[in-house]
């Protein structure tokens, strides 16, 4: 069976294709100039933050970084098989995926469902504001990853023609959302 | 074998994860502390960019880029945090 090639060694290649990752650098800088105004903002309020803090339920996010992370790997894989064209293999690779994202988005559910019970909004403080708008910004994108991820299943399923470059794409996309959450993660969840 | 090397990348991942917990729960002083999250951080995003999203294999410019980003987002926030 002949596998996909893409030379990536190319400047105008790299893996999901040159557009996908300019989005990525954009997204990138974004989540990073927020989360050093919120370090900047902590410095005027640090007992605030640091209270604000510990009312986080750090386990619920390590969890959810250990669901992203594994849904990464799944990712990674399902590309892999897909490039050696092991279609039934890549679709059940791509199916985990979204179980792993699926679930990430449960335990965040929950997580939120106890911050609005505890009256912790988007208004109570500044630490919380901060908080609310960057995970809220970060479920967005997984949200829009596991409707990408979605279109590449039905597509695999019925076996048609879906080339490298947009199934690279949308794995880039999913993974995205792995390293805003490593930079979200312990700044918000560890740092103050 | 790649598909041995991405469970090994996983791996890594998830013990960094924890590490990173254990960090944030220790006494260690604060700045400390800060530090090694953030340089857990890095390490974690390294991993995640050059193995999964397969940018090891990338033309040096967007290798570079990555180093770039993370030199100017974690090193100003280490600037600001220590401030």
């Amino acid at each position: 069976m002949e596998s996909h090639q893409i030379n990536y060694k190319n400047i105008a290649y790299p893996p999901g294709g040159i557009l996908m990752w300019i989005i990525i650098f954009l997204e990138l800088f974004t989540f990073g100039a927020a989360l050093i105004a919120m370090v900047l903002y902590s410095k005027d309020e640090p007992e605030i933050f640091h209270q604000s803090k510990l009312l986080l339920n750090t386990t619920f996010g390590a969890i959810n970084t250990i669901f992203l992370l594994t849904s990464g790997f799944y990712m990674a894989k399902s590309v892999e098989n897909f490039k050696h064209n092991k279609t039934v293999k890549a679709t059940l690779f791509l199916k985990l995926t979204m179980v792993g994202g699926v679930l990430f988005l449960l335990l965040k559910s929950v997580e939120y469902y106890f911050k609005i019970q505890a009256g912790l909004t988007i208004g109570y403080n500044t630490f919380f504001s901060f908080y609310w708008m960057l995970t809220l910004f970060h479920v967005i994108h997984v949200v829009v990853g596991l409707v990408v991820l979605m279109f590449i299943y039905v597509d695999l399923k019925r076996k048609s023609d879906i080339n490298l470059e947009d199934f690279e794409a949308s794995a880039a996309f999913w993974h995205m959302c792995d390293l805003i959450w490593l930079l979200l993660f312990p700044i918000i969840y560890l740092m103050f | 074998m790649k598909i041995n090397l991405f469970l090994k990348v996983w791996l890594v991942l998830i013990i960094l994860t924890i590490c990173t917990a254990l960090v944030s729960n220790s006494t260690l002083v604060t700045s400390i502390a800060a530090t090694i999250i953030v340089v857990l951080s890095v390490i974690k995003f390294l991993l995640v960019a050059n193995y999964f999203m397969e940018m090891k294999k990338s033309h040096s410019f967007w290798k570079l880029s990555i180093l770039f980003y993370l030199s100017i987002v974690m090193g100003t926030l280490l600037f600001a945090l220590k401030w």
